[in-house]
């Protein structure tokens, strides 16, 4: 590395020690909350601190069963997926027309896409909820993810216009050459090339329906519609009237929280690249 | 942008000259296949986005102009609507939230980001330590706000921590009148190293040889940041403000879910306009007040709209090209 860097200053010493010590909160804090989801309710208020020496599982049981967890998961894993396929499928071709095309109304159009962006959800949740309903979609999984469908497609089409322009025009130009048409060469050409931005444009499409929560709970309301984060929000609201149990409580979070750490771990880089690099361009 | 802008237009000059009577050799059957797929392979999106996006806006802008509960006739109220808003004390004090929130949120996260950026610049093991920070932003923010009802509890472990350290008499985190900034402590905490992560991005972007040509010169760390650093992100930062005001306007799971123990809503005195919209859109007891909401609403959005404007102008620099 450069010298730079060996010759510390003090104030920099203790700035980067403030760091690690936010760092490892962090750690501590999301440990702290999978451990908490095995321990029982009195044990958490009387010691705050405590190791699960008997791993409560009934934690588990108990959101699954009582509070509908496992189907609201399937839900969400359900609403996320299809939701997410659905936008870059829509979104892709769009992008790549309007990452090639720039003439005025190609122009036009990403400007109107882009100030979707702008748009904060709470404007479109009265509207969508009488929509919803009048095509009696309300309270179902298929209207969920044409809402999620819709309000996707500013960030995607604008992420994917990024990719599309990043990738080299002589391709389409080799291809076109030898006799394959537009849509063949959307399709065997730059997708195979784009496949990185698309796989990344799903993957944010998909953490952001897995956490969204306004929509959700104004759209879905039947215990076996809804999706995880409305399914939490009732158990807590319930959780009110019966008593806390924070540790099913706890449990409840983990299982929004967990695959969001898997999530992490395993492609975390690629999400952070998606949600920095994409954002600037 | 600006530089984008000027690409646009000479790649567009190039596409028209398609259409010319003599098009560029090996150009012209692409040129021309393209033009006809454009509006085959655009269809679709612009298809969703209008149904689903800009029909749902417009259906908002003009349910405000009215009274209704979502099932009886409609009753034509004009701007009353924002009328009544501005009227209603909850609101103000609402608005009085979202703004604190879009404004000294604003200002304390791209403070902190940006420390936090040109401290994980200089640190080893730096891609661990910027994984761990930008986490909590992945995470549905209901789980911090459930998570700090035990967390601040009377009884809960920052208290014994607090006491241990001396500390006996910590205030009351999760009283009423410290909801709101708790809130938005946690916010700044999960958006903090969201941020800081976008603009490491932009940085590391920055040719090395400047700063090696900034020092030859005899610049200190300062104006290096204040002469190189600075100047080579500004796009990136003003890009971030405008991520900020959006995301910032439409908080809601950490408002509704904060403390974990509140009542059926969380208390008026913590809320957002989001937060508003909600409870007059869908209340649990009292009627819809639909036209109230989508005005509530409304007036998010033109906020949206007029810090978007004046940031774009406070933030606007001459492109640099490198």
């Amino acid at each position: 590395m450069t010298p730079r860097r060996k010759a510390r200053s003090l104030p920099m010493r203790i700035a980067t020690g403030v760091v690690w010590v936010v760092v490892a909160a962090d750690i501590v804090l999301v440990g702290w909350i999978l451990l908490t989801s095995l321990r029982s309710g009195t044990d958490i208020l009387n010691h705050p601190f405590g190791v699960p020496t008997h791993p409560k599982f009934s934690n588990y049981s108990k959101v699954f069963s009582d509070g509908g967890f496992g189907q609201a998961a399937l839900n969400s894993v359900l609403v996320a997926v299809l939701s997410s396929v659905l936008a870059v499928a829509v979104a892709a071709p769009c992008a790549y027309a309007l990452a090639r095309r720039r003439n005025r109304v190609s122009g036009a159009m990403s400007m109107t896409f882009a100030m979707g962006l702008g748009v904060p959800g709470q404007v479109m949740v009265v509207p969508l909820f009488i929509g919803m309903a009048k095509v009696n979609l309300d309270d179902s999984q298929p209207g969920l993810i044409l809402v999620y469908l819709g309000l996707a497609m500013p960030f995607t089409v604008y992420l994917l216009t990024g990719f599309f322009s990043g990738i080299p025009q002589v391709l389409e130009e080799a291809a076109v050459l030898d006799g394959a048409g537009a849509v063949r060469t959307f399709t065997r050409v730059i997708l195979p090339v784009a496949r990185g931005g698309l796989v990344t444009a799903f993957l944010l499409q998909f953490i952001s329906a897995w956490n969204e929560t306004l929509f959700a709970i104004v759209l879905t309301h039947s215990q076996d519609k809804v999706t995880l984060p409305v399914a939490l929000s009732d158990f807590v609201q319930e959780a009110q009237l019966n008593g806390l149990d924070w540790g099913a409580m706890f449990a409840g979070v983990c299982v929004v929280l967990a695959p969001m750490i898997a999530l992490f771990s395993w492609l975390g880089s690629r999400i952070i690249q998606g949600m920095t690099v994409g954002i600037g361009k | 942008m600006s530089t984008a802008t000027i690409q646009d237009s000479s790649r567009a000059r190039r596409s028209r000259g398609g259409s010319a009577p003599r098009p560029p050799v090996g150009a012209a059957p692409l040129e021309r296949s393209r033009r006809r797929m454009f509006w085959a392979f655009t269809a679709p999106a612009v298809l969703v986005y209008f149904v689903l996006f800009l029909v749902p806006v417009g259906y908002a802008a003009w349910t405000s102009l009215y009274k209704w509960d979502g099932i009886g006739p409609k009753k034509w109220k004009g701007l009353k609507n924002y009328q009544t808003l501005w009227q209603d004390p909850t609101f103000r004090h609402s608005l009085t939230n979202t703004l604190k929130i879009l404004v000294v949120g604003g200002v304390l996260t791209f403070a902190f980001a940006f420390a936090l950026m040109l401290i994980l610049r200089e640190m080893n093991r730096k891609l661990f330590a910027r994984s761990v920070l930008f986490f909590p932003c992945l995470v549905n923010a209901m789980v911090f706000g459930i998570a700090a009802g035990i967390l601040f509890s009377p009884t809960g472990p920052v208290d014994k921590i607090l006491e241990a350290l001396g500390w006996s008499h910590p205030p009351q985190w999760l009283a009423t009148q410290h909801l709101s900034t708790m809130i938005l402590g946690t916010l700044i905490w999960t958006a903090t190293g969201y941020y800081s992560a976008i603009l490491m991005a932009a940085v590391d972007q920055i040719p090395e040889y400047l700063y090696e040509a900034a020092e030859l010169d005899g610049a200190n760390a300062f104006q290096r940041f204040r002469h190189v650093t600075l100047p080579m992100c500004w796009d990136v930062i003003s890009v971030c403000a405008v991520l900020w005001t959006v995301s910032s306007v439409k908080i809601f799971e950490l408002i509704l879910m904060y403390g974990g123990s509140s009542g059926s809503q969380p208390p008026a005195g913590s809320w957002n306009t989001a937060m508003y919209v909600y409870t007059e859109a869908f209340p649990t007891a009292s009627t819809p007040q639909l036209g109230l909401a989508t005005a509530a609403a409304l007036v998010s959005l033109f906020m949206v709209i007029i810090f978007t404007v004046v940031l774009r102008r406070l933030l606007r620099r001459d492109p640099i090209e490198y």
